[in-house]
């Protein structure tokens, strides 16, 4: 750890107003929030539970880096790969259809901004940015709760003794698991259907050299995230496994809802392990010895679910805000988080700048929010979640096993000639689908996704 | 020549063996608690229990789920699974509970 983020230890904690802005929580959301507001002149406490940033964390994953590129220098970050090739596999119980993309483009910079990382680096790293940037960072101290005065929040109460801190700004950069924002009534706790369970796991290869390369077909920094829907991956839950190459190690884990979880007959361990043994997955981690079992949970309501971002005196961000996008194609939540951390960030200086810590001061956040990215994409697929839900059995147990059975019988090698194949591969999917009109009504149905 | 692949060896230790759990302290009182057992004694889903990765919610004689707070990872599901919001649900206190290396 760098001297600049060793735990401080105040045997006087009195930071009374000694800050002009206080942020829950040094994920990427407040890392992202507490830079744009020390770049800006502000005096920033951020303040972590863990005993270093990321060391309370667990993703995936890939990292979507178009914004955090431009807050800072981002040479000597910890990256583990860039992504070269995104696949995305339909699995039976005992098939895999996959379609599979590797553009020439990836492997150049910036490439397409998505690097595979691990948390416990990188955001140690990240909030060391914002320290550089002159936030001060105190580790192992969780936040308790929020002080109000007139309805205005002025502070944050933590665990330390004599742990109140006052300033004019809270940012609630807390997580999913936003246990402060909820207490103060901020927001509602998530209902379990918009909520995502998730177990993963963190593979090493005894026989090291190579073997990620090989098994991957991949060379120098390259990496691949794989994405697996369908009954083979996590039954017929709504969600998916994944993996994804680290430069030695390789991220393999589920990801399902929190409803499927409890309905379903085994564990998110047991679904992980699983997966695992897929005949699609197992030979892709053979042999690999298991470094760390971590899981989290991801909210993934998507649009409906964002909760009020701005108050009198406080501004959440992050995933304390709902802000992933699941559509089942695209999980992006990392560039969500540092997007809003920075525009929530960009609102608070400008609201200092002019005294005000009202809500109607801080609007330029949500504003700012509503016309970027994060707002527009959540809101594109606001009704992705409902189609699934109407169409589950297809989506997770018919058409993976109707395009196995297609793609079996169009390559069939036997004394038939090809036309008895073509013929019988298009009516095994047709007939999953329900005839021309079935393939019609569900092309219509999820036609955002392409157009 | 056999026409059947094998499922090549995968190593699923068990939770024990796999967590990486670095208690950097005494992991103090339990951050996992139930509100009102009554409601525990009662409830037939125990969704707590088939949420939790961690198998820290285990069935108990009672109906009253037994909870092995020590191997929490933290995930938070089991806060949002339980259909009678009966779980307490708190942060470990400060300097306990679960480290990620990697994340
Ligand atoms: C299994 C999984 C896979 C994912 N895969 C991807 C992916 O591949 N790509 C992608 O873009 N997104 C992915 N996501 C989503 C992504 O991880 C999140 O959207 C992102 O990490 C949110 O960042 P955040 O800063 O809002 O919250 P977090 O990263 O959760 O950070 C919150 C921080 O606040 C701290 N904290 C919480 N409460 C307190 C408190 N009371 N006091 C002090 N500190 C506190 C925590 O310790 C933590 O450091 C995935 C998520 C999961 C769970
Ligand atoms: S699901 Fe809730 S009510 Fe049921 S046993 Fe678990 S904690 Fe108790
Ligand atoms: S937080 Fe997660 S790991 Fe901990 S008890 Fe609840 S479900 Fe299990």
């Amino acid at each position: 750890m760098s001297p600049a983020l060793e735990t401080d230890t105040p045997d006087e904690p009195n930071y009374d107003d000694a800050f002009d802005a206080i942020v829950v929580g040094a994920g990427l959301a407040g890392s992202a929030a507490a830079l744009t507001m020390a770049d800006r002149g502000l005096e920033v406490l951020v303040i972590e539970r863990g005993s270093s940033p990321g060391a309370k964390n667990v993703f995936g994953g890939v990292l979507y880096t178009p914004t955090i590129r431009e807050l800072t220098d981002f040479e000597d970050a910890p990256l583990e790969r860039y992504v070269a090739e995104r696949r995305f596999s339909m699995l039976s119980d005992e098939d895999e259809t996959a379609v599979s993309l590797r553009p020439g483009e990836w492997h150049r910079e910036p490439h397409n901004d998505s690097y595979t990382v691990l948390r416990g680096e990188f955001d140690e790293w990240f909030a060391e940015q914002a320290v550089d940037a002159g936030a001060t960072l105190v580790t192992e101290t969780t936040v308790t709760g929020l002080v109000r005065e007139r309805g205005r929040i002025v502070g944050v109460e933590t665990d330390r003794p004599d742990g109140t801190i006052r300033a004019p700004y809270v940012v609630l950069a807390e997580g999913g698991n936003s246990l402060v924002s909820e207490g103060a009534n901020l927001k509602e706790t998530e209902r379990r259907e918009n909520v995502a369970v998730a177990a993963k796991e963190v593979l090493e290869f005894p026989e090291r050299d190579g073997v990620i390369e090989d098994r991957f077909r991949l060379v120098d920094d390259a990496g691949v995230s794989y994405h697996y829907f369908g009954e083979g991956a996590v039954g017929d839950a709504f969600g998916g496994g994944f993996i994804y190459t680290n430069e030695d190690t390789v991220s393999v884990g589920v990801a399902y809802r929190i409803e499927d979880a409890v309905a379903a007959d085994q564990s998110p361990e047991e679904t992980l392990n699983a997966f695992k043994t897929h005949p699609a997955v197992a030979p892709l981690v053979r042999n690999a010895r298991t470094v760390e079992y971590s899981a989290k949970t991801i909210p993934e309501g998507g649009a409906e679910s964002i909760p009020d971002l701005v108050h009198d005196g406080a501004a959440i961000v992050g995933d304390a805000a709902g802000l992933v996008l699941n559509n089942g194609v695209h999980l992006e939540g990392t560039n969500m988080a540092v997007e809003s951390g920075y525009h929530a960030g960009n609102a608070i200086a400008r609201a200092a700048d002019r005294d005000r810590t009202d809500a109607d001061a801080l609007r330029a956040y949500p504003d700012a929010l509503e016309e970027s990215f994060v707002v527009q994409n959540l809101e594109r697929y606001a009704w992705m979640m409902d189609a699934v839900e109407a169409d589950r059995d297809l989506l997770f147990e018919d058409l993976p096993r109707a395009f196995a059975d297609a793609g079996t019988e169009y390559f069939r090698i036997d004394r038939d000639p090809k036309e008895v194949h073509a013929e019988n591969a298009k009516h095994a999917v047709l007939d999953a689908l329900g005839g021309w009109s079935g393939a019609a009504k569900l092309a219509f149905r999820y036609r955002k996704m392409v157009t | 020549m056999s026409v059947q692949p094998k499922t090549p060896e995968i190593t699923n230790d068990s939770m024990e063996d796999r967590l990486y759990t670095v208690k950097y302290d005494d992991p103090g009182d339990s951050h996992l608690d139930v509100k009102v057992p009554d409601i525990c004694a009662d409830c037939e889903t125990n969704d707590c229990v088939s949420v939790c990765p961690a198998n820290v919610w285990r069935e108990g004689d009672d109906g009253v789920p037994h909870i092995a707070y020590e191997n929490c990872l933290e995930c938070s599901s089991c806060r949002f699974a339980c259909p009678y919001d009966n779980v307490v649900w708190e942060y470990p206190e400060t300097g306990s509970g679960v480290t990620f290396k990697h994340g």
